[in-house]
């Protein structure tokens, strides 16, 4: 047993490393010179920290402005994909209708369609309904269920046993009041597990702005890291520094959201 | 009684949404650019001094960066493109564009054409329309570290020059454990810059009427280009860049890591600010031959969608006017009355940009030659990577890319 | 667990499993299907028929995209392969190597919290700068990766430019990205009830047969939803490739997906992109059927053991 302990402690420490050591060379590099960015053997410690270098890349471009849309973005399609994906999740996992398998298969097809050509006709659709350089793209479908989520969520309700949703039936409860009694708060590991997915992805996206979106003023932080990669030349310091800030919202809430997903005494609570 | 929320939140948002669009009173002309940074500032400038002059106009500019071909095939593709636009890629969105000639007819006496020399406006005829108007330009040259040559003793670069002066030269800066080279050859060029060593060596990429690569494209002369600079990399007079990573060459220039760079005027802000001594001469040529360069010019277009195409050539005639001309200090000015005002063609930096175009005009370049020259070129590309990476063999790598693009040519 | 309530069958089901309410609960889904996909789906089928440049005059060419691609295009051929090379190797390890990492951070050690915030680091750093760290890494003459190497007397190869190693550094590259797997296997152990692995200790199973037959079995869900999205995404493969070798060295790591992005934003080429769309969409819905049908074999619901039992 402390044999397997020590194994443990040795490879998750190994491990760690593995997985930081890029995020902290990007660190030090947002905290390099220009000269020391490509200095050979490399600097892996700056002569001097200029932690100047995220101001400079803060206030090169309004990335305040660009901080609240991502924000917007971010929070409110969140919120719809949260609400939308567990309906349909639920609807999913603990109903039999007529058409419900093959309409399952359609809904993982959705996740197969090459982006590529929806975007054309996609972009149609908004400019015709007057959403082009504003949000609503970045938001309004996430009230819709993605896929992705859906599935998620549907596969865990279904390691849920049925006998539970039976003893509230037994108990008068309604298919609402399941889904909202029971099953959104079993599910809130999964639930967190979206929430962090979707803010994750959404805080990252870079093709959905850059398509939607025209001016700057509209822009999202993503569009704005693209802009110190220029056509030639390209800014890496500043990319480093605006990377490092854009990892730490999504870092602080999963540090914060992990006890949910894993932390949760669920186990015992269901089968008890 | 919770469910409501879910409903009423849609609702709410797109009220919110609405409501924040504003009120729009000013004409809004919409500009898209894929500069960024210095660049993109010297346009946002030459865009508010348009706004002064014309009284409740109000110019969006649009950055898109690196995306900017993904971001204006979507808006092409559904209709609802820029007005006026950076333009360089003519033969692929000619569909999409408005021809300038009557305009320029209209008022070309007032815009003083003659200005303009030649080369820079071929760049975006097609079939005799123009479908842009050139706004900069560079032509390629090859920068070199004043105190890197100072400290090898190595006699520095003069017009005139040839590529065995260049080798001999670079090969003299190797230095092996501080990563230092003479030179740096791109594995991955754009084919549309490379083509100028086919030219400077006598041959082309495909034939003026545009059917035939065999022959040219996998010429003897060609491929001769190709193995020299595989040779540079074999025996390390040169970098190679752009083979796996995207270490770029001017940052290389910048940390003083290879004495010698062939690039543009993107690079020169870059490398004046890095504080670099630098000085800038003509591309060497063959063994004697003419040399040539690939311009690189940006021109701005009016696409055929635009609601105020009036108000969008009055933009366009503006920014290709002395004063916004005589503002762009990242790329050469178009206008020859400018440059001499500024006395840029005495500028040692300078001069040697002047002096490429002035050679430079005589070759059309590659892709207004056929519509199809964009699959073609992906397999040129990789003849050309692949000749780098093999350290030679350019004959069969540029027959294969032949072979494979005959299909196109039909 | 299953047997015991298997004897409680309910009769009621069906009658009470009719009806609108569950329509209402998928509903936001189906129009969303109807408003955002459908649409684009139908259009991007036509678009396939045509010839169609992203400006300019579009023509009805029937399936010609189609006999074009199978019998005169050597890329595409070459593209599926390279996609089918990447997925046997991405799919498999992430799956595996995710599991792995979760069983070992679900033993609770100390710290926990520190070590799950680590693996998923990487899964927070958007594309463009992802990529970036990588280029540094790999980058021959100036990378991290061959200076640490060269300490240990091994002269690295060109990662990223040589034509064997450069999809296998791209798979890396994408496999640091599988804190996001980890976590969904995180939260499904979670729902393992902790009795199971109690009366296995207490009747000397060993920690191994515990992971065979407690852990897999009822984590067997989310392995099939890891396993098709892997699928998916291996499919789908873009942003890495193209920023970090542009499909290099010579067209090897020119996937399937960047063959169908630069058709479309490159050369422009829209109904040829659209046809591709559909190729790519068909054969990931065939694997996906495939392993969705072969799933029954080995994933094992919970929550619908006994359905299948009232149904037959």
């Amino acid at each position: 047993m402390p044999m397997r302990r020590t194994l443990g402690y040795g490879a998750l420490i190994f491990l760690t490393a593995l997985f930081v050591a890029p995020f902290l060379w990007t660190l030090i590099t947002a905290l390099k010179s220009e000269a020391e960015l490509y200095a050979y053997p490399p600097v892996f410690w700056p002569e001097r920290l200029r932690w100047e270098n995220f101001s400079n890349a803060w206030t090169a471009l309004p990335f305040t402005t660009f901080l609240k849309n991502s924000m917007i973005v971010v929070v409110l399609s969140t919120l719809g994909q949260l609400a939308s994906s567990s309906l349909v999740a639920y609807g999913f996992a603990r109903f039999q209708f007529p058409g419900r398998d093959p309409l399952f298969i359609l809904l993982l097809a959705t996740m197969m369609i090459p982006w590529d050509v929806k975007m054309i006709p996609l972009y149609m659709e908004f400019n015709y309904l007057g959403w082009i350089n504003t949000l609503k793209p970045l938001i309004v479908p996430a009230w819709f269920g993605e896929a992705f989520f859906i599935f998620l969520l549907r596969q865990y309700i279904m390691t849920i046993p049925m006998e539970i949703d039976e003893a509230a039936r037994m108990d008068g409860a309604n298919a609402w009041q399941i889904y909202w009694r029971i099953h959104l708060p079993l599910m809130a590991p999964a639930l967190v597990l979206v929430g962090t997915f979707h803010f994750m992805n959404a805080w990252n996206d870079y093709l959905g702005p850059l398509i939607y979106l025209n001016d700057q003023t509209t822009y999202t932080l993503p569009l704005g890291l693209a802009l110190f990669k220029g056509l030639h030349e390209v800014d890496y310091i500043s990319i480093a520094a605006i990377t490092v800030i854009l990892c730490l919202p999504p870092l602080a809430l999963f540090f914060y959201a992990q006890r949910y997903i894993m932390d949760n005494a669920l186990g015992s609570s269901v089968k008890g | 009684m919770k469910r409501r929320h879910l409903i009423i939140a849609p609702a709410v948002l797109t009220a919110v949404f609405w409501g924040g669009m504003g009120l729009a009173q000013d004409k809004v002309l919409r500009f898209a650019t894929w500069d960024s940074d210095e660049s993109l500032a010297i346009q946002e400038a030459i865009a508010k001094k348009f706004e002064e002059a014309n009284p409740g106009v109000k110019v969006q500019v649009e950055a898109y960066g690196d995306g900017y071909d993904d971001k204006l095939t979507a808006a092409m593709g559904a209709g609802s493109p820029p007005d006026v636009m950076y333009m360089w890629n003519f033969p692929s969105y000619k569909e999409a564009l408005l021809p300038l000639n009557d305009f320029i007819a209209r008022d070309g006496e007032a815009m003083n054409l003659a200005d303009i020399p030649e080369g820079l406006m071929n760049i975006s005829k097609i079939d005799g329309n123009i479908y842009g108007m050139p706004a900069g330009f560079t032509t390629q040259v090859v920068f070199y570290n004043k105190d890197m040559f100072a400290a090898a003793g190595v006699p520095e670069p003069q017009a005139g020059w040839t590529w065995a002066d260049l080798r001999a030269g670079a090969a003299k800066f190797r230095n092996a454990d501080e990563k230092v080279y003479g030179f740096a050859v791109d594995a991955k060029p754009d084919p549309y810059d490379f083509e100028q060593f086919l030219w400077s060596n006598g041959t082309r990429y495909i034939s003026d009427d545009g059917k035939t690569i065999d022959g040219l494209m996998n010429s003897p002369e060609a491929a001769e280009v190709l193995n020299m600079f595989a040779d540079m990399i074999k025996t390390e007079e040169a970098v190679a860049l752009n083979i796996g990573d995207d270490t770029s060459g001017s940052a290389l220039f910048k940390a003083g890591k290879i004495a010698m760079f062939q690039s543009a005027m993107w690079s020169k802000s870059g490398i004046d600010e890095s504080g670099v001594n630098y000085g800038v001469v003509m591309l060497p040529s063959f063994g004697g031959k003419p040399v040539h360069s690939a311009i690189g010019a940006s021109a701005v277009s009016i696409a055929k969608d635009s609601a105020d195409p009036e108000l969008a050539w009055e933009f366009v005639k503006f920014f290709s006017s002395p004063e916004a001309v005589a503002m762009r200090t990242n790329d050469l000015p178009v206008r020859t009355s400018v440059a001499e005002a500024q006395g840029m063609q005495d500028d040692p930096i300078f001069k040697p940009f002047f002096d490429m175009l002035a050679v430079s005009n005589k070759e059309i370049h590659a892709f207004l030659k056929n519509a199809e020259w964009g699959r073609i070129q992906e397999n040129l590309a990789v003849a050309i990577e692949a000749t780098m990476i093999d350290q030679g063999n350019a004959q069969a790598h540029l027959d294969e890319a032949v072979a494979a693009s005959a299909r196109f040519l039909k | 667990m299953a047997t015991a309530t298997a004897t409680r069958r309910p009769s009621r089901r069906k009658a009470r499993g009719a009806g609108i309410t569950p329509w209402l609960f998928i509903s936001p889904w189906i129009l969303g299907f109807l408003f955002f996909t459908l649409g684009p789906l139908v259009f991007s089928f036509v678009m396939s028929l045509h010839d169609w440049p992203v400006v300019g005059t579009r023509t009805f060419i029937g399936f010609e995209n189609y006999t074009t691609m199978v019998q005169d295009d050597p890329q595409f051929w070459k593209s599926l392969w390279i996609t089918v090379k990447f997925g046997a190797l991405f799919v498999p390890l992430n799956i595996v190597l995710s599991f792995l990492l979760a069983v070992l951070l679900n033993l609770n050690l100390r710290g926990t919290a520190i070590y799950r915030t680590a693996f998923y680091l990487p899964s927070v750093i958007s594309g463009v700068a992802l990529v970036t760290i990588w280029a540094w890494i790999y980058s021959k003459e100036y990378g991290l990766l061959n200076y640490l190497l060269s300490f240990a007397g091994i002269d690295g190869p060109n990662w990223l430019g040589d034509r064997t190693w450069a999809i296998v550094a791209i798979t890396v590259a994408s496999l640091w990205g599988l804190g996001g797997s980890m976590l969904i296997f995180l939260a499904g152990l979670q729902s393992i009830p902790k009795e199971l692995y109690e009366a296995a200790r207490v009747s000397g199973v060993p920690p191994w047969a515990q992971i065979t037959f407690i852990t897999l079995p009822m984590l067997s869900p989310m392995i099939l939803f890891t396993l098709i999205t892997s699928i998916i995404s291996a499919f789908q493969q873009l942003t890495i490739a193209l920023l970090l070798t542009d499909g290099g060295p010579v067209n090897s790591t020119y996937f399937f997906a960047m063959y169908i992005y630069k058709t479309a934003f490159r050369f422009h080429d829209m109904g040829y992109a659209a046809a591709m769309s559909w190729v790519m969409f068909l054969i990931i819905l065939a694997l996906s059927m495939l392993v969705m049908r072969w799933s029954a074999a080995w994933v094992y619901y919970e929550g619908q053991a006994r359905k299948d039992d009232a149904d037959a």
